[in-house]
């Protein structure tokens, strides 16, 4: 089965060589004995590769150590899941994982477009089939997984016990499912520039593509956090560690994407923007994943094999080289037909949100390279952190907040001052009623409070914008069609689904600052030493110090754990369990937090030293507001996502009778 | 070129050098030099006082916890045969042990002594103890220690444990 794995990404190898070579001269030459031919290999390189995964699966579930990357990470005792998703765990099963995905990706563009879109998808298919040669070579030539050891051992080395927890089989998958999505935009972009049809068809052609993967990214963020959170016991979800960094810029520049592509489809203008915008994201994706397996930038994270960074810098390299000059070649006829009106106009907040959003994305790639780049310079490697990060994009993100709100009520093209009157007036004043409400309740002793302050002015600014618009519209349909207000609403959201998905992310994206200021402002926390039946005091909670149990759980792990009876207002509440997990074989503990979440505040308890023998223990305690918000933040985020890209057959409709437009250009014959 | 679009060019201007100045304040507050121990032995103590971040191996068996105040922490760090002595205040990282790469952040005091108050550990122990382990197994003799695969770090996890 090994060998069938190996084979079969030659094979895939060897297809994809073909794959792009005919699509590329069946188009050029119009060859549709080539064409066909061509076309069947996006199937063949997807079966291929899912072949090899699934013989890598296998020699997880069946502990076959003679398999390098198997006897890494796993082993004979690890549980059903975690072997399935140690296939990720690694430097190589990720890179097999991110070819299974992008030829998924590729083999249901080529399943979408059969026969369709013929000017664009041949060569759209030809550059995801070019990406994924890249690392085809990689597996085959760098980082095999089906590398073998001569004598397999008996057992394998095991998954590190951080990994083993739920969100290892989430999260990973989540982000990928993001970064790796990316890659269909880009493919039809750099298809438009080389076919010249620069027209707004492949926005519309990839846009629930750049949608679903800027979902997938966006919850594989929050995944990420929340695993940290959760597991780390450092009582954070995100650290601007290099890697969360290579995450988040994609994200952000995807963003500015989604927004600026509106404005295309709408007024045909910021074609050149919005071309840069889509390479660059997918830039960024291989950029980050160059950060993250070079070495080059000091993290806490380790990466061993920096010959990979090299591939990957070459890569990045040639796309970079290759998408600026193919631009610049396509500038002349990347010129828009329209052009900004007023400053006062929708189009121009969207063009604030995009600079915003790049700001944003700038500020953290320059902190990500700093270090570098300081040292190229001026010959000292300067670092910066969190407090560099928090300092500059929570002011640009402030704005950003305040846009979401500015958006969706200004007008296009040019907004008339009565119009802001009518359109501002509600939301202003019920926001500076809410800050007033808030005043005598929120703490305001330095410039995190303050800005946390006025986070929450301009939650409630945004909030009430967008009621606003959900009633406005609600109140039309009720009124044109008589219908009961839920129907109305239900209906007025079903038959515009984009917009209205869309202002429902945008209210998970208020809850999601909420979170984020709440939590980083208002944060408490105590250390403390203490024996058995000592109390302290934090955010109103008495905890008392009960006793420390010792567990045998299995014959592999052993629990120890603080039990901390928690009062409110003389009640008890709570017993809190924090814990440290010994597992036999390894010198060092696993802790594992104890947490009370609600809407309104996370304590979170952290056992971080004991004392078996007179059972003295040392606690840490956070108290912080608001965290929830975050993670409800993302469940909104999810649901508005969902109905934005749900299939509206209005939308289906109008593109059939686009697509038929389209077929007379490039006819393949008929079979 | 059209005055309005001169309008917007300035209007776009003014948010860059907005940005630019908030990286630039930015840096020259919160950056921190960053140094392996024997590069800050080499520099002095030119360093002193600054904002620094250190990476080092722990020196086997200097882990030191006050008997009073168990988050109390003393410890040395070594890279290439120069050492460096820290203290450390707060809970350490589940897997800072002797034998570990870490990274601490502080100042370097007048005495010499690090004042960390980050404390961070890089790489799962796991592997090491594994590592050691594999030893008993035949299978794995032959593939001898130094030609056991390098370890990769799994992308994208948050395998940190920043206090």
């Amino acid at each position: 089965m090994n060998d069938i794995g190996e084979f079969a990404l030659l094979l895939a190898l060897a297809t994809a060589l073909y794959g792009v070579v005919s699509y590329v001269i069946a188009f050029r030459s119009n060859r549709v004995d080539l064409y066909l031919s061509a076309d069947k290999t996006p199937i063949i390189v997807w079966a291929c590769v899912m072949v090899s995964s699934i013989a890598l699966w296998r020699a997880f579930m069946a502990n076959d150590f003679s398999l390098q990357y198997v006897w890494a990470y796993s082993n004979i005792d690890l549980d059903f899941f975690y072997k399935f998703a140690s296939f990720w765990g690694g430097q190589k099963g990720s890179l097999l994982f991110w070819t299974l995905i992008l030829t998924t990706y590729m083999m249901v563009v080529h399943v979408q477009n059969r026969k369709q879109n013929l000017r664009l998808v041949p060569i759209a298919l030809a550059v995801m089939m070019v990406i994924t040669l890249f690392f085809l070579v990689l597996l085959n030539f760098s980082t095999n997984p089906f590398e073998r050891i001569p004598l397999p051992p008996e057992d394998g080395r095991g998954l590190n016990p951080l990994l083993q927890n739920y969100w290892m089989v989430i999260h990973p998958p989540t982000l990928y499912l993001g970064y790796v999505g990316f890659t269909v935009p880009f493919a039809f972009a750099i298809a438009a520039l080389l076919t010249k049809n620069l027209d707004d068809g492949w926005i519309r052609l990839t846009r629930k593509w750049t949608l679903v993967s800027w979902f997938f990214l966006c919850m594989g963020n929050l995944f990420g956090a929340q695993w940290a959170y959760i597991e780390l016991g450092w009582g954070g979800y995100w650290a601007w560690d290099p890697v969360e960094n290579a995450a988040f810029m994609p994200l952000l520049i995807a963003t500015a994407y989604l927004h600026s592509g509106m404005i295309q489809e709408k007024k045909d203008m910021m074609k050149v923007w919005n071309m840069s915008l889509v390479l660059l994201t997918f830039i960024m994706t291989i950029f980050g994943t160059f950060i993250t397996r070079s070495g080059l930038i000091q993290s806490v994270h380790t990466f061993d094999e920096a010959t990979l960074g090299y591939y990957f810098l070459a890569f990045l390299g040639v796309i970079v080289a290759f998408s600026v000059t193919l631009i610049l070649i396509r500038l002349p006829l990347l010129k828009g037909k329209n052009e900004l009106d007023s400053f006062l106009s929708r189009e121009s907040i969207f063009l604030l949100n995009n600079l915003v959003l790049l700001g944003i994305a700038f500020a953290t790639f320059w902190g990500t390279i700093f270090p570098i780049v300081s040292e190229a310079f001026r010959g000292v490697k300067i670092t910066v952190g969190p407090p560099f990060y928090n300092q500059v994009n929570v002011p640009i993100g402030m704005v950003l907040l305040a846009l979401i709100g500015i958006g969706p009520v200004i007008a296009w093209r040019k907004s008339s001052w009565s119009n802001l009157k009518r359109n501002f007036t509600k939301p202003v004043s019920v926001a500076a009623v809410g800050g007033a409400l808030l005043f005598p309740f929120v703490p305001l002793t330095d410039k995190s409070e303050i800005f946390t302050y006025i986070t929450f002015i301009l939650c409630i600014f945004v909030t009430t914008s967008m009621v606003i618009e959900f009633m406005k519209g609600t109140g039309a349909r009720m009124q044109a069609h008589g219908e009961a207000a839920v129907t109305a609403l239900s209906g007025l959201v079903w038959k515009n689904k984009s917009r209205y998905g869309g202002y429902i992310v945008h209210l998970g994206v208020v809850l999601l600052f909420a979170g984020i200021a709440g939590s980083q402002s208002y944060s408490t926390e105590v250390e403390k030493n203490l024996n058995i039946g000592d109390r302290f005091q934090l955010g109103g909670y008495d905890f008392i110090y009960e006793k420390l149990l010792v567990k045998k759980q299995n014959s592999t792990k052993t629990r120890v754990i603080a039990q901390l009876g928690i009062e409110r207002d003389g009640r008890r509440i709570w017993t809190g369990m924090p814990e440290k997990e010994f597992y036999k074989g390894q010198n060092q503990p696993v802790t594992e937090v104890d947490l009370i979440s609600t809407l309104k505040e996370d304590v979170y308890m952290i056992l971080a030293d004991f004392n078996p023998e007179t059972s003295a223990a040392t606690i840490k305690v956070y108290v912080k507001p608001m965290v929830k918000w975050m993670w409800l933040g993302g469940w909104v985020i999810a649901f508005g996502t969902m109905i934005a890209v749900w299939p509206d057959r209005l939308e289906a409709r109008r593109r059939t009778e686009r697509l038929k437009r389209q077929e007379a250009i490039f006819m393949p014959a008929q079979e | 070129m059209k005055p309005k679009q001169i309008k917007f060019i300035i209007g776009s201007g003014l948010i860059v050098v907005a940005v630019g100045y908030l990286i630039t304040t930015g840096i020259t507050t919160t950056s921190k030099f960053f140094f392996t121990v024997d590069e800050l032995q080499a520099a002095g103590s030119q360093y002193q006082g600054a904002g620094l971040k250190v990476k080092g191996t722990v020196v086997n068996g200097s882990i030191n916890r006050n008997p009073d105040n168990r988050l109390l922490v003393s410890f040395r760090i070594e890279e290439n045969k120069a050492t460096l002595p820290v203290t450390y205040k707060g809970i350490t990282p589940d897997m800072f042990e002797g034998g570990r790469e870490v990274v601490v952040e502080g100042t370097l005091g007048t005495d010499g002594v690090f004042h960390a108050n980050t404390l961070m550990t890089s790489c799962p122990s796991k592997y090491e103890a594994e590592k050691e382990a594999g030893k008993t197994h035949p299978g794995s003799i032959p593939y001898g220690k130094d030609k056991l695969p390098a370890l990769e770090s799994p992308k994208i996890l948050p395998e940190k444990t920043t206090i």
